[in-house]
């Protein structure tokens, strides 16, 4: 197998010349994901074009609930937010998609960009609905984002995440609609100092820990944990970064698994040996509710760096 | 003595006492039902299979080599196995011959401060442990085996043991003696108040790059390092200071790695000498400076006016054996 040379950028380091793949697992991961997106845009000296049927007060991540609130009326109007139709912006008279109208859509809205004098242009738009009628014509799709790779990769102004579900299609086409992109965008951070990192995860629910743990950051992982905790069932952690967890973290563990409901435990997936032999050192008998999950190591996921 | 426990000691001179006190433990147990388990070495174990005849099938005969191979480790899988037998419904029965020959001193400490922590940790638990000691054996150990087990067994009687001493008062003894100084040319790193262990675990691993400790002998050392460090940044005085040595010298080459502060441990801390017990519940059986024991060799601790010093040594592995292996 190649080697794949993907870039795994929260939302908020995504840049010009980006061209992010988000293969979501529902409502909650894309709205994490796509909210910061639209809203750092808006809320600086940027354009944000949605292709979407959606009228633009229901784009994803945008409620008020989700941070400070933004005019969205105020922002059509005056053009910086622009929400396109899929029948305008990628689809042929007949309503099939088609790739030459997407790639014109983008061009024309990067040369407008910057005669209006924006910094950058974000792009973003949810291929789901499309694929799911375009049916097995997956070779029109991979064509087009492979431009659309091409155009957005060299520019310094443009950035764009393509959305899909990823119950949309099946695992190989996934696969292959992934491969077209070289940024893989994921949620921002819980926390992130540069020793200890926590990231959201969606599928199964849970957080990915990585880097180092130890009593200065104890407080900030059982927070998060609590967050995470207030959904039903069990907690996944994917350990697979972690280089240390002192003897401290383990007791944090163990408190937060005992506390979950009787039928749920907190599932410890892709240990690694350091983690895996201090465990069996201390015994798991003596972690009542902490289970071993998936898999050594790396997962095998998209998640390559 | 207690009655819910027994841990006793069987002083023999020759196969017929070791026979004479081993087997009647063994056949009582076999007869009440207990789970009988005897540790012992290959000669031992053979002497015992033929004096049992067929009830020999009904014991479970444990490597005296594998089974004492630390300290810690030991007591916590003897305590693990005597809680479960007792969970059962079942009592533990064992007897258990230490293999004393080929120790250094240091590790000798060791196993005499566990032969006395057992009878504070299997109370409760039923248990019933024989200890055979040879006279063969340095005069120390016999010695100390007197003050370690609340009774001995002569024969077929079980006489008091009037020279045992309380298992706290033993453990205090074990560590009466001051710590030899590290050498002058110890790796030294003062910490300040609020320091970033990240940085420490940094410098430790630096440290122990020229020394022969594998991978895995590291990490052990990070999380006892940090647990250790944790603990005198939050309960002790500045300044905190660390030092990093080798000890080439004698038949055990190790690393060593000594947390100091100027801080003194109130009476009573128990020095994470017990593994936490099930009871405890997950706050508080917190599994921090016994956990600290079971991943280091050896753990030392003296506090007193002069200030507190946790010496951790991980046994390097040997340059002579390496070459064996390596040949």
């Amino acid at each position: 197998m190649e080697t794949p040379w993907f870039a795994k950028r929260p939302v908020s380091a995504v840049r010009p010349g980006d061209h992010g793949w988000l293969a979501y697992t529902g409502p909650a991961e894309r709205d994490r994901v796509i909210g910061p997106f639209l809203r750092e845009g808006l809320l600086t000296d940027e354009k944000v074009v949605y292709v979407t049927d959606l009228p633009a007060e229901r784009l994803p991540g945008l409620d008020p609930a989700a941070g400070p609130g933004i005019d969205i009326a105020e922002a059509v109007r005056a053009g910086k937010l622009r929400v396109i139709s899929q029948r305008d912006a990628c689809l042929d008279r007949g309503g099939t998609f088609a790739p030459a109208m997407m790639l014109d859509t983008i061009g024309r809205e990067v040369d407008e960009a910057f005669g209006q004098g924006y910094r950058a242009v974000r792009f973003t738009t949810d291929y789901s609905g499309l694929l799911r009628e375009a049916g097995s014509d997956l070779g029109r799709m991979l064509g087009c984002e492979n431009r659309v790779g091409d155009t957005v990769s060299p520019s310094t102004m443009a950035m764009a995440i393509c959305q899909i579900d990823r119950r949309a299609c099946p695992p190989d086409q996934l696969t292959a609609l992934r491969d077209t992109h070289e940024v893989l965008v994921e949620v921002n951070p819980e926390f992130d100092d540069g020793v200890l990192k926590i990231v959201r995860t969606f599928e199964p629910a849970g957080l990915r820990i990585e880097g180092e743990l130890d009593a200065a950051r104890h407080t900030v992982l059982a927070e998060t944990l609590m967050q995470v905790g207030a959904q039903r069932g069990s907690v996944h952690l994917d350990l697979s970064r972690l280089g240390f967890i002192d003897l401290g973290g383990l007791n944090l563990l163990a408190r937060h698994a005992v506390r979950l409901p009787a039928d749920g435990s907190l599932v410890l997936d892709h240990l690694r040996p350091n983690v895996e032999n201090l465990i069996t050192t201390v015994g798991w008998h003596r972690l009542p509710g902490i289970a071993r999950g998936a898999g050594r190591g790396l997962p095998e996921t998209e998640d390559f760096t | 003595m207690s009655d819910d426990f027994t841990h006793r000691v069987l002083p023999y001179d020759g196969v017929e006492e070791f026979l004479g006190g081993a087997v009647p433990f063994l056949r009582d147990g076999l007869d009440t039902g207990d789970r009988v388990l005897a540790v012992c070495g290959t000669a031992q174990q053979m002497l015992l299979r033929d004096a049992l005849g067929p009830d020999a099938g009904a014991v479970l005969f444990r490597d005296a080599a594998t089974w004492y191979r630390h300290p810690s480790r030991t007591l916590a899988d003897c305590l693990g196995d005597a809680d479960e037998s007792s969970r059962q419904g079942r009592r533990l029965r064992m007897l258990g011959e230490p293999a004393w020959a080929s120790r250094p001193p240091l590790e000798v400490v060791e196993w005499e401060r566990a032969e006395a922590l057992l009878n504070i940790a299997i109370r409760g638990t039923g248990a019933a442990v024989l200890c055979p000691y040879a006279a063969s054996l340095p005069a120390g150990v016999v010695a100390a085996a007197r003050k370690t087990h609340p009774e001995t067994v002569r024969g077929t009687r079980t006489l008091r043991n009037p020279g045992f001493v309380d298992p706290w008062t033993f453990c205090a003894r074990c560590d009466a003696d001051p710590l030899p100084p590290p050498p002058s040319g110890a790796d030294t790193l003062t910490l300040d108040a609020h320091p970033d262990l990240f940085w420490l675990r940094a410098w430790v691993t630096d440290c122990a790059r020229p020394t022969p400790l594998p991978e895995e002998g590291r990490q052990r050392l990070l999380v006892a390092v940090t647990e250790v460090v944790t603990n005198a940044l939050r309960h002790g005085a500045p300044p905190v200071v660390l030092r990093m040595w080798t000890d080439a010298a004698g038949r055990e080459p190790a690393l060593l790695c000594e947390v100091a502060d100027a801080g003194r441990w109130p009476p009573g801390t128990g020095y994470g000498l017990l593994p936490p017990r099930p009871a405890d519940g997950p706050a508080g059986g917190r599994f921090g400076l016994w956990a600290v024991r079971l991943l280091c060799s050896t753990v030392q601790i003296r506090t007193g006016e002069e200030g507190t010093a946790v010496r951790l040594r991980l046994a390097l592995p040997r340059p002579d054996l390496a070459a064996i292996d390596g040949g």
